[in-house]
């Protein structure tokens, strides 16, 4: 198989999981849907009070809707960002914000971080200009970055994300602290230069503070021609 | 109080009649159906104020309901109901004429915050005979 065909079929595979994944997120809502419905109708019925005058019952009844409620939300909110996921790759390239992404990324891998014990901090620079770009590689260049930095980090130590403006574009730090060993190779290995190359971005590293190492990556916004 | 019927399209039937238990216990006289076709046809039957609307139904597109309703009776306020990943669905609907919409799952304040304003909005413009007569 020559390299063309195999990167169309690896395209095709990437875009059906993606429909997959859309179709997913799009039903797992309409059940949390009838779920948020039929737990707040739980909730109209004990606030009319026709339930008698138990208040202990009443109260259990009313801590186990809000439990409902904030799970609801919560899963809504990771499908509704799953749902984004599946869509990016259908616009190759467009204006996003950096922000959005990075929310994105975190909300993804916060699971890990919590089972790691790793906390995370997310300082994002207000007013920062969109980015014209690839949101599909720039999302794997994120993942990437983020999971590399979570690796090198362990029980009780804190990772920061900061984001700000830069020249024609967005700065990201990826702030490790408590670590005074990080393998900045592992950040250098297999397609992530290549990734970065091809949105014209860079991935500098260094301990810049005894506290602190930092990973700066810098996305530059592209022109349509690029 | 809100004045508008309210009619409420949606193929999920639970989600659908859950929905419209809620709004009647908030006072608002709803009526719900359960797909593109039956909202047609609801339109004549009723003295409709409002239409919460799903985007997507099997036997029809809800955007295409949303310009059935529109060339019935303009006074009508669409609400969609999305339940996409971004807000792309929602703000086309608007282009198209819709109110406004909201992400599923619903937060009931935030819809009855939107049926109240396009409540207003009809009582404002004198469009609903319930308005004019006080209703």
């Amino acid at each position: 198989m020559d390299a063309k065909t195999e990167n169309n079929l690896r395209r095709e595979h990437i875009d059906s999981f993606g429909r997959l994944m859309a179709g997913l997120a799009h039903d797992m809502k309409n059940h949390l849907s009838i779920i948020r419905e039929s737990n707040g109708l739980m909730a109209d019925i004990i606030a009319m009070g026709t339930l008698g005058e138990d208040p202990t019952m009443v109260e259990r009844l009313q801590k186990s809707i809000a439990a409902i409620e904030r799970r609801v939300v919560i899963s809504a909110n990771m499908m509704h960002h799953l749902s984004g996921l599946a869509h990016r790759s259908d616009t190759p390239y467009s204006s996003f914000l950096i922000n959005d992404l990075i929310e994105e990324e975190h909300i993804f891998l916060e699971r890990f971080s919590r089972l790691q014990q790793i906390e995370i901090e997310l300082e994002l620079g207000e007013g920062l200009p969109a980015v014209y770009s690839e949101p599909s590689l720039l999302q794997y260049i994120l993942h990437r970055v983020y999971s590399q930095c979570l690796e090198q980090l362990d029980s009780g130590q804190r990772l920061a994300i900061i984001t700000e403006t830069a020249t024609k574009g967005v700065m990201i730090t990826f702030r490790l602290y408590g670590n005074s060993q990080i393998n900045f190779e592992q950040f250098s290995s297999a397609t992530l230069p290549i990734a970065i190359q091809k949105l014209k971005g860079t991935l500098e590293m260094g301990k810049n503070s005894p506290e602190y190492s930092d990973i700066v990556f810098t996305i530059p916004s592209l022109s349509d021609k690029e | 109080m809100i004045k508008s019927e309210v009619l409420i399209i949606d193929d999920e039937i639970e989600f659908a009649s859950t929905l419209c238990q809620r709004l009647k216990l908030r006072g608002v006289a709803a009526v719900d159906v359960h797909s593109g076709t039956e909202g047609i046809a609801s339109l004549t039957k009723m003295n409709l104020g409002i239409v919460l609307l799903d985007l997507k139904m099997p036997d029809m597109n809800g955007l295409d309901v949303l310009k059935k309703i529109i060339e019935y009776d303009p006074s009508i306020e669409v609400i969609m109901l999305t339940g996409h990943g971004s807000s792309d669905s929602g703000v086309e609907a608007k282009e198209k004429g819709a109110f406004d919409y909201v992400m599923k799952p619903l937060d009931i304040t935030e819809l009855m915050d939107i049926i109240e304003s396009a409540d207003n909005k009809r009582c404002k413009e004198q469009v609903s005979y319930g308005c004019k007569n006080g209703k």
